[in-house]
C-alpha cells in the first residue's frame, strides 16, 4: 500500500478554500491468450498525488507523478494559483462554499495483494488448455486477464480523510464459432471481481460450469437468427437490467447532467417509471453484503451512502458532488471520483441497481406469447433525453412461454422515463455486474445490476 | 525537459547490468494545462506534470512488458526487474519482435510553447461567439487542453527516437433548448499547432452548433425501409474505424475470424472508396512518427479504389500470419474526397437520413452493426425534412463499403483525420 505521510500537510491548507489533498496507485496487470497465442504480457502502475483547491464556485487542480512531502507541496501550490488564476479572469461567480457535512477518518477497508506474473500467465494458460481440449470445434477462444486496482490517500479541509484500496480483476473468455454460412460469432463472459488474483481466481475449477454454459450459448448463436426489428415484449436478463439502472436512468440522474438540461430536471418528483420500479445507487452495501465495487469515501472527502434515485416509480433525487448538491438541496453521497491521480472528481456512479420482485424468472418467460429473452449486453450509450441503446450479444426468441431459437448481435433502444413505465413484472434475484468501465471524460470502474424485468422495448434488426 | 536523455542513458545502464540482451523502451515527459468550463463559464484549471515508462523485454523468445511513471533509479529497476520478470514467466513465441535498426532521429512536432492568454482568449471568444449566433446552444462541457510531451525510445538493434510536441486540444459537449424541450448530447472537437483561427471556424464546431440548434423538435420515422444513410463525416470515421477492427487488424487476422482474410488485393469495396493513415499529410496534426514496433512510421493506403491493398498488422501479427507488417500504429485516417458537394449528393436521396452519430453496440464478427442514428435528419425526395429521435439503422460493415453511392467533395480536418461526408445505400433504417 502507499505510504501514508500526508498528514502534516493539511497544516498548509489555506484558510477559506476547500481543499482535497489525494495520494494515488493505479495498479494494472494484463495477459492475453489468443487461440493459444500470449499476444499481450504487461505489467503497469501509475502513482502520483494530486490537489484540488474550491473557492467561489471555481477550481484549480494539479496533478505530479511523484509522492512526496515536496510533491505534496507542490501540487497545492499549484492548485491554489490556478484557482485565483479562474478568479482574476471570471470574477464573483455568487456560489458560496458547500456545508460540511462532519469530518473524521474513513477506516482503511483492506489491501492489495499482488500476484507474480507466472502464476496469473499460468493459470490462463491452464484455462487455456481446459478450454481447448474440452471444446476442440471452437473456431477461436481467447482468455484475457485484466486487473485495475486502485489505492488512495485522502486528506481533505472541512471532509473525511481515509485510506482505501480498492482491488478488482477478472478473467474473459471469449469463444467464437461460424454458422453455416462461414459467418463468425462470439460470446464472452467475464470471471471474478472485487479482490486481488488469488481471491478470485485460486480455485479455476469452480468456473467450469461457466465455461459450459458460454459453450452452450455460442453453439446455441451459431444456429442463431435475425431480430425481428419492431416495438416488441422482452425479457430483459439482470445483466440488461443493470445497463438500463446505468446507462439509460444513471446517467440523466448525474447533477452535473441535469444542469447541462438532462430530462431528469423537469422530472424530479415526477412518475418516471412504473410502482415496480426501485433504483438506487449503492456506496458499499448491498442486502446486507458488500456490494461489487465498494465505495467508502469519495474524492472530495465525503462519507459515501446510498443515493435513492427512484423509489415506487418517482423520481426522487440525483447524484450529486458537494457543489451540486448544495444547488438542489440535496446532500452529497460520496460520488465525485476520479480514475488517476491526475484526474479530477467528476460525479460519477457507484454500484447501480434496480431493486428485485416478486416474481420468478421462469414466470417472466411463461408470460411472453412472442417476444424475446436478452441477456447479456457489450456495451450501451445514453443521452441527456434519455434515448439510450445496449448492443444484445446474447438472447433467445420467446414463443408461446417458450425459449426458442438463439439470436444473433443485436441492439435495443428506447427513451428511458417512457420504457420504464412498460415494466410490468420483475424477478425476485438480482444479478451484479461489475468488470465494466463507464466513459466520462475520464474512465472508471463501476458495478451495475438488477432482476430480469418484463418491459416494452425498440428491437433492432433485418 | 532534458534530462530525460540522461534517464535514458541510466536505463541502458541498469539493463545491462540485468544482462538484458533484447529489449525495447520509451521514456515520456508530459505536461497537461487544461480549462475545464461548464454551462459555459470557465470553472477548473488543472495541470499536470507526468512521466510514463515502458520496457519490453525479450528473453529466448519470450516477451514481457512493464510500465510505470516514474523516472527515479529505484523505480527504474523494478521497471527492468518487472519487464524480465513477465518475460521470463511467458511460453517462447519466436514471432515476438522488434524493428531492425532504423538509425537515430529526432522529431520536433506542433508548438513548445504554448501562449496560454491567447488560448484562453480563443476559448472565450468560442463561447461568446455560440452565445451570440446559437442562442438555443448550451455548452454543457467545453474543455481546451495544451499538451506538451518529451520521449525517447532505444531498442537493442540500434534505433533512437526523441520527439518534441505540443499541440491545443478544444472539444465541446453542446444541447439546445427551446420551449422547455432539451435535445441530446452532440459535440465536436479540434487539434491545432497554432491559434490563427478562431475555433469556431475550425473542424466540424460551426456545422455541429448549427445541426443542434435544429435538432430540438424531433419525430421518429413510422415503420421499416431499406434506404440511403449520409454518414457525416464523424460518423464515417467511426464506421471506418469498426471496419479496421473487425476486418483488417491484428486480432482478427491472427484468429482468422476477418471476413477480409484473403481479400487483398481483391475489390471489396466501391471503387469510390480510398482508406489511408496518412500522418505525414500537412493537414494531420502531430501524426505518429515512430510505430509501437519500432518502424520509422510510414503513411499507409489500406484501401485503394476499393480494393484491399494491405491489412493493418503490427510486426507480431505480421511474424504470426505471414503477411507484411504495416509501418504505421496510429490512426489519422483520411478518405480521399469525391466529386460532388454535399448539398448535392442530399438532393440525390429518395429517402434516407444524414446520420451524425452511431450510438450502437459493437458489431459482431460477422460485420453486422445495429444502433440508433443519433444526432441524425430524415431526408425525402432530396430534401431535409426534419430531425429524428428513436430512429436504429441495422447493416452490414462489409456490405454498406460496397454500397457507396457518393463520396463528398467537401471534407472536414479536425486535426486528426480528414473526412468527407459518405453515402451508403442498403441500410435498414426502423422507425418506433
Amino acid at each position: 500500500m502507499l505510504k501514508d505521510i500526508y498528514e502534516v500537510e493539511k497544516a498548509l491548507f489555506e484558510d477559506g478554500v476547500q481543499t482535497v489533498l489525494r495520494a494515488q496507485e493505479n495498479r494494472y496487470r494484463s495477459v492475453d491468450i489468443l487461440k493459444g497465442n500470449l499476444v499481450s504480457n504487461s505489467r503497469r502502475e501509475t502513482r502520483g498525488i494530486s490537489a484540488r483547491v474550491g473557492k467561489d464556485g471555481l477550481y484549480g487542480f494539479a496533478s505530479i507523478a511523484e509522492c512526496s512531502d515536496e510533491a505534496a507541496k507542490m501540487v497545492l501550490k499549484a492548485a491554489a494559483d490556478n484557482v485565483k488564476l479562474l478568479t482574476r479572469h471570471r470574477g464573483n461567480t455568487g456560489i458560496i462554499l458547500p456545508p460540511s457535512y462532519g469530518t473524521g477518518r474513513i477506516p482503511t477497508n483492506g489491501d492489495i495483494v499482488d500476484a507474480e506474473q507466472k502464476r496469473i500467465i499460468d493459470t490462463c494458460r491452464k484455462i487455456d488448455d481446459y478450454i481447448a481440449q474440452k471444446y476442440p470445434d471452437l473456431d477461436s477462444r481467447e482468455v484475457y486477464y485484466s486487473e485495475d486496482s486502485q489505492d488512495r490517500i485522502i486528506y481533505s479541509s472541512d471532509a473525511y480523510d481515509g485510506h482505501l484500496v480498492t482491488p478488482r480483476c477478472y478473467i474473459y473468455i471469449i469463444m467464437s464459432l461460424k454458422t453455416k454460412d462461414g459467418t463468425p460469432v462470439e460470446l464472452f463472459k467475464a470471471l471474478g471481481g472485487f479482490g486481488s488474483f488469488e481471491d478470485n481466481f485460486s480455485d479455476i475449477e469452480q468456473y467450469y460450469p461457466e465455461f459450459e454454459k458460454l459453450y452452450k450459448k455460442v453453439k446455441d448463436k451459431a444456429e442463431g437468427v435475425y431480430a425481428e426489428a419492431g416495438y416488441k415484449t422482452v425479457v430483459l436478463g439482470g445483466m440488461m437490467g443493470g445497463m438500463l439502472a446505468h446507462e439509460a436512468v444513471g446517467h440523466t440522474v448525474e447533477a452535473d447532467l441535469v444542469m447541462g438540461g438532462s430530462v431528469a430536471g423537469p422530472s424530479l418528483g415526477k412518475r418516471v417509471a412504473s410502482d415496480l420500479v426501485n433504483l438506487v445507487d449503492f456506496a458499499h452495501t448491498f442486502d446486507g453484503n458488500p456490494a461489487p465495487l465498494p465505495v467508502y469515501l469519495d474524492d472530495e472527502g465525503t462519507k459515501a451512502a446510498d443515493a435513492v434515485l427512484i423509489k415506487d416509480g418517482i423520481l426522487t433525487g440525483y447524484m450529486n458532488n458537494r457543489e451540486t448538491a448544495e444547488k438542489f438541496g440535496m446532500k452529497p453521497t460520496g460520488n465525485a471520483r476520479g480514475w488517476s491521480f491526475a484526474d479530477e472528481p467528476l460525479i460519477r456512479m457507484r454500484n447501480t441497481c434496480v431493486l428485485p420482485g416478486k416474481n420468478t424468472v421462469e414466470e417472466l418467460i411463461e408470460s411472453v406469447d412472442d417476444g424475446y429473452y436478452l441477456i447479456d449486453s457489450g456495451n450501451g450509450q445514453a443521452d441527456l433525453t434519455g434515448e439510450f441503446m445496449f448492443g444484445v450479444t446474447c438472447g433467445y426468441e420467446i414463443k408461446n412461454g417458450k425459449l426458442g431459437r438463439a439470436l444473433l448481435d443485436t441492439t435495443v433502444s428506447g427513451v428511458a422515463f417512457e420504457m420504464l413505465k412498460t415494466v410490468d413484472m420483475l424477478s425476485n434475484e438480482v444479478e451484479w455486474y461489475s468488470s465494466g468501465f463507464c466513459g466520462k471524460k475520464q474512465q472508471m470502474s463501476v458495478g451495475m445490476g438488477g432482476p430480469h424485468m418484463r418491459c416494452k422495448i425498440m428491437i433492432g434488426g433485418r | 525537459m532534458n534530462e530525460i536523455r540522461e534517464v535514458a542513458d541510466l536505463f541502458d545502464n541498469i539493463l545491462k547490468d540485468k544482462k538484458l540482451e533484447k529489449y525495447t523502451y520509451v521514456l515520456v515527459q508530459s505536461e497537461k494545462q487544461e480549462l475545464n468550463v461548464e454551462n459555459g463559464e470557465f470553472k477548473l484549471m488543472r495541470t499536470g506534470y507526468d512521466y510514463y515508462t515502458s520496457l519490453t523485454a525479450f528473453i529466448n523468445n519470450k516477451m514481457g512488458s512493464a510500465s510505470g511513471n516514474d523516472l527515479s533509479k529505484e523505480a527504474l529497476v523494478k521497471l527492468a526487474e518487472d519487464g524480465i520478470g513477465a518475460a521470463e514467466s511467458s511460453p517462447e513465441d519466436p514471432c515476438h519482435d522488434i524493428a531492425p535498426d532504423q538509425g537515430k532521429e529526432v522529431f520536433r512536432q506542433g508548438i513548445y510553447e504554448p501562449d496560454m492568454d491567447k488560448f484562453l482568449d480563443r476559448i472565450q471568444e468560442c463561447l461568446d461567439s455560440i452565445k451570440k449566433e446559437f442562442p438555443k446552444v448550451k455548452v454543457m462541457a467545453a474543455v481546451g487542453s495544451y499538451d506538451k510531451s518529451h520521449w525517447i525510445s532505444r531498442n537493442t538493434n540500434g534505433t533512437e527516437f526523441e520527439d518534441f510536441s505540443g499541440r491545443y486540444n478544444f472539444y465541446i459537449d453542446i444541447s439546445a433548448s427551446e420551449d422547455g424541450i432539451n435535445t441530446g448530447i452532440s459535440g465536436a472537437s479540434v487539434t491545432v499547432d497554432n491559434l490563427d483561427k478562431p475555433f469556431m471556424e475550425l473542424g466540424n464546431i460551426r456545422k455541429s452548433l448549427e445541426a443542434i440548434s435544429n435538432s430540438i423538435h424531433t419525430k421518429s420515422i413510422d415503420g421499416k425501409f431499406e434506404g440511403t444513410v449520409i454518414l457525416t463525416p464523424g460518423a464515417a470515421s467511426q464506421f471506418l474505424g469498426m471496419l479496421i477492427y473487425h476486418y483488417m487488424s491484428d486480432m482478427v487476422i491472427i484468429d482468422g475470424t476477418s471476413r477480409w482474410l484473403d481479400k487483398v488485393g481483391e475489390q471489396v469495396a466501391s471503387e469510390k472508396l480510398t482508406v489511408s493513415k496518412k500522418p505525414f499529410d500537412e493537414r494531420i496534426v502531430l501524426g505518429e512518427r515512430g510505430t509501437q514496433d519500432g518502424f520509422r512510421t510510414e503513411d499507409v493506403t489500406l484501401i485503394e479504389k476499393g480494393v484491399l491493398k494491405t491489412h493493418s498488422l503490427s510486426l507480431y501479427a505480421a511474424n504470426k500470419t505471414g503477411r507484411p507488417v504495416v509501418k504505421n500504429t496510429g490512426w489519422s485516417l483520411i478518405v480521399d474526397p469525391g466529386e460532388k458537394s454535399f448539398d448535392e449528393i442530399i438532393k440525390s436521396v429518395d429517402k434516407g437520413l444524414i446520420m451524425g452519430n452511431f450510438s450502437g453496440g459493437e458489431p459482431g464478427a460477422n460485420g453486422e452493426f445495429s444502433g440508433v442514428a443519433k444526432n441524425s435528419f430524415f431526408v425525402e425526395n432530396g430534401e431535409i425534412k426534419y430531425a429524428l429521435s428513436e430512429t436504429m439503422v441495422n447493416g452490414n460493415l462489409g456490405e454498406i463499403v460496397k454500397n457507396i453511392r457518393e463520396i463528398s467533395k467537401d471534407v472536414i480536418c479536425d486535426g486528426s483525420s480528414v473526412i468527407p461526408y459518405i453515402a451508403v445505400d442498403g441500410v435498414v433504417i426502423s422507425g418506433k
